[in-house]
């Protein structure tokens, strides 16, 4: 492997652990993350950084990651399947709970490691489809 | 927090109580050693002796779920000695002769008998505490995750309005949120009581403007919280969408938690790995990782934060926006037609009174902590400065109460549970990272030699740790690290599920789950079983 510097990109962002919000440079290569350098100009860390935010980002490149969708098969098991398929199921779901069971009856939780725009999503997803405040994130456990 | 993480440098005393920060918040703890260095003076409260309490010049060793009476105690010494700050009390809070009433009788010889820490060292406390110029309360979920964690917010409240340490450098009340986004996700509206800004759904002049924004009139009543939603599954609740948790792992009560998914209808799962909880799930969709979205996370400082893409993700996941918004087109809902995270941001600044003074654009630079309530405002680094945003400050008038399980003959040691450094959460991310699993492979029990003697349980060895509802076995480690009569593990491992056992109650406000007070049986085994999960 003949890397040379042009190879290698750094991109600013916020480590995604827990809530101080530390800034870090992703340096990658051949669209994979190859270190973690802290950002010495970050409002919440000034440089700083624990084990995990420093170390602990293999998981993203992890063999076990989630590429197709998923859907349950007539014998109960998980099979991979289109987003087409996936998101139909999903959506048919909802309306079929919905008819038989009222508005009332389909909950969203959000959470607290994805950004604050899938949050949006998620809140306006149950109110504006269902017209409930049936929503919440995952702060109270 | 109600002051920036840069003040963490600044008091004179820190108060720290139920936060373990060396571990669940190392970066934010080398602030606090920075102040330390300086000649800062500490004082820690906690039941186990964490790194924290080794670094603190005070060490109160609180019995779990005693924290009520410890803050009366003091509340009672800092009226009693005359360290109340008369002028900040007059111009800017309100009940405070009530309080001094209701303060009588919570001396510190009545909160030694509740707490087991010396009525002396409590004194010492509430002088140190009272006395100085710039004190600061530092708090986690050891604060929150009881059934009367409101109660001991607001008896950290009073201490600090009793003490005028609100809305100056180095001061304040500040709780120390635990995911990177989890303010965020408040911030956002995905709660059952407010839209985004925290605007209440119950209020009908929100209801109108959301009614406008949305072209459809949402309850104008509050919903129900995701507890109460895990209860009413296959009663009332058929269909749930779930973004990012894995609730089957984090949540009390494991055995109730699964079987409440399991009656339902339709669960939808979105995340980045198959998690216990995506398994339960009739459709699994594949998410873009942390390092694979553009977005914002808000962190504990109120902060908002641009968070970059930086590598492609595997096979067809995609981002959760994207994800939520194609289930919301294909239900024929309008108003989904965004093709990328920019107008999302966009929408969510404009409704929020707290975020209307910037826009994707003007959140790059990351300098900005809300509110930041018109185009130009510089953002609000210190809340409370000059005046408390509703008026003035309420004193409240809180009590002890016992934990909602107390030990017994039959469950005769406390568990608390709580965080480590070298793992997240339920260890989806940490669990699939070479170096850092290496660091710590397995869960423990921490007992204190007394107890291990006493209930005969050896260092290395195994022990079967069954509460009400239900049991899971788990290797000893022995250790003067939690005190006798206290056993603790965390619940990020799920081979040793420690959430079989929690579970006993929820503040009634709330319903934030009493995580951190759980009795508990302990009995040494030969080697560990695979106990059944359902």
């Amino acid at each position: 492997m003949n890397a040379t510097t042009s190879d290698i990109q750094t991109t600013r962002t916020i480590c995604g652990y827990c809530g101080v919000g530390c800034s870090l440079d992703l340096v990658t290569r051949d669209n994979r993350i190859i270190a973690v350098h802290p950002a010495f100009d970050g409002p919440a860390n000034e440089g700083a950084l624990c084990v995990k935010g420093q170390f602990a980002y293999d998981y993203v490149h992890h063999p076990d990651r989630l590429s197709h969708p998923l859907v349950r098969d007539g014998e109960g098991r998980l099979r991979q399947a289109s987003w087409e398929e996936a998101l139909d199921r999903a959506a048919q779901g909802f309306m079929d709970v919905l008819q038989k069971h009222g508005r009332h009856a389909v909950y969203g939780v959000a959470s607290g490691r994805t950004p604050s725009e899938a949050n949006y999503m998620m809140q306006k997803f149950i109110r504006v489809g269902f017209g409930t405040n049936y929503i919440d994130n995952c702060s109270r456990a | 927090m109600s002051n920036p993480l840069a003040d963490m440098e600044k008091p004179d005393v820190i108060f720290c109580i139920g936060t373990n920060m060396t571990e669940a918040h190392p970066v934010a703890a080398t602030r606090l050693k920075k102040a330390l260095a300086r000649g800062a003076k500490m004082i820690v409260a906690d039941p186990r002796r964490i790194r924290l309490a080794e670094m603190a010049d005070l060490y109160l060793p609180i019995r779990v779920g005693s924290d009520t009476a410890l803050l009366l105690g003091m509340a009672h010494v800092i009226v009693r000695e005359g360290l109340a700050d008369l002028e900040f009390i007059a111009t800017r809070t309100e009940g405070y002769d009530e309080l001094v009433d209701h303060l009588q009788e919570k001396t510190p010889e009545w909160a030694a008998s509740i707490t087991g820490v010396p009525a002396a060292q409590i004194e010492e406390a509430a002088i140190l505490y009272g006395s100085s110029d710039r004190a600061a309360i530092y708090y986690t979920l050891g604060i929150t995750e009881h059934i009367c964690g409101v109660e001991n917010v607001q008896s950290l409240c009073n201490l600090a309005l009793l003490t005028g340490n609100f809305g100056r450098e180095g001061t304040g009340v500040n709780p120390m949120r635990g995911q990177n986004n989890i303010q965020g996700a408040g911030d956002s509206g995905a709660l059952p009581n407010n839209y985004a800004g925290f605007q209440p759904v119950d209020d009908a002049a929100n209801q109108a403007k959301f009614e406008k924004a949305y072209g459809r009139r949402v309850d104008l009543e509050k919903g129900i919280t995701k507890v109460t939603a895990l209860e009413q599954c296959g009663d009332r609740i058929f269909g749930m969408l779930i973004d990012g948790e894995n609730t089957v792992v984090s949540d009390p009560d494991q055995e109730h938690c699964i079987h409440a998914l399991k009656s339902l209808e339709h669960l939808v799962v979105i995340d980045i790995f198959l998690t216990e909880t995506a398994e339960l799930a009739d459709v699994v969709l594949p998410a873009a990782s942390w390092a694979e979205t553009d977005g914002h996370f808000v962190n504990t400082e109120r902060r908002i934060q641009r968070v970059r893409k930086a590598v492609d993700s595997p096979g067809e996941a995609r981002p959760d926006w994207w994800i939520i918004g194609q289930i919301a087109r294909r239900m024929g809902m309008s108003g989904f037609d965004y093709d990328s995270p920019v107008p999302i941001f966009n929408e969510l600044c404009a409704l929020s009174p707290i975020y209307n003074g910037i826009d994707w654009e003007l959140a790059e630079s990351g300098q900005y902590q809300w509110p930041i309530p018109y185009r130009g405002h510089p953002g609000t680094p210190r809340l409370h400065e000059g005046a408390f945003i509703n008026g003035r400050g309420k004193f409240s008038f809180t009590d002890y109460r016992d934990p909602a399980e107390t030990i017994d003959e039959d469950y005769p040691l406390w568990l608390t549970t709580g965080r480590r450094l070298e793992s997240y959460h339920t260890r989806t991310q940490t669990g699939r990272s070479e170096g850092i699993n290496d660091l710590l492979p397995e869960e423990t029990l921490e007992v204190h030699p007394g107890d291990a003697a006493r209930y005969g349980l050896r260092e290395g060895g195994w022990a079967r740790m069954s509460s009400r509802r239900g049991a899971v076995d788990v290797r000893v480690e022995t250790t003067r690290r939690s005190p006798q009569g206290t056993v603790f593990a965390s619940f990020s491992f799920a081979d040793v599920p420690i959430n079989v056992l929690t579970g006993s109650g929820y503040d009634p406000i709330t319903h934030t789950a009493e995580l951190k007070v759980c009795p508990v049986h302990v009995e040494p085994i030969a080697e560990k079983a695979q106990l059944a999960a359902d």
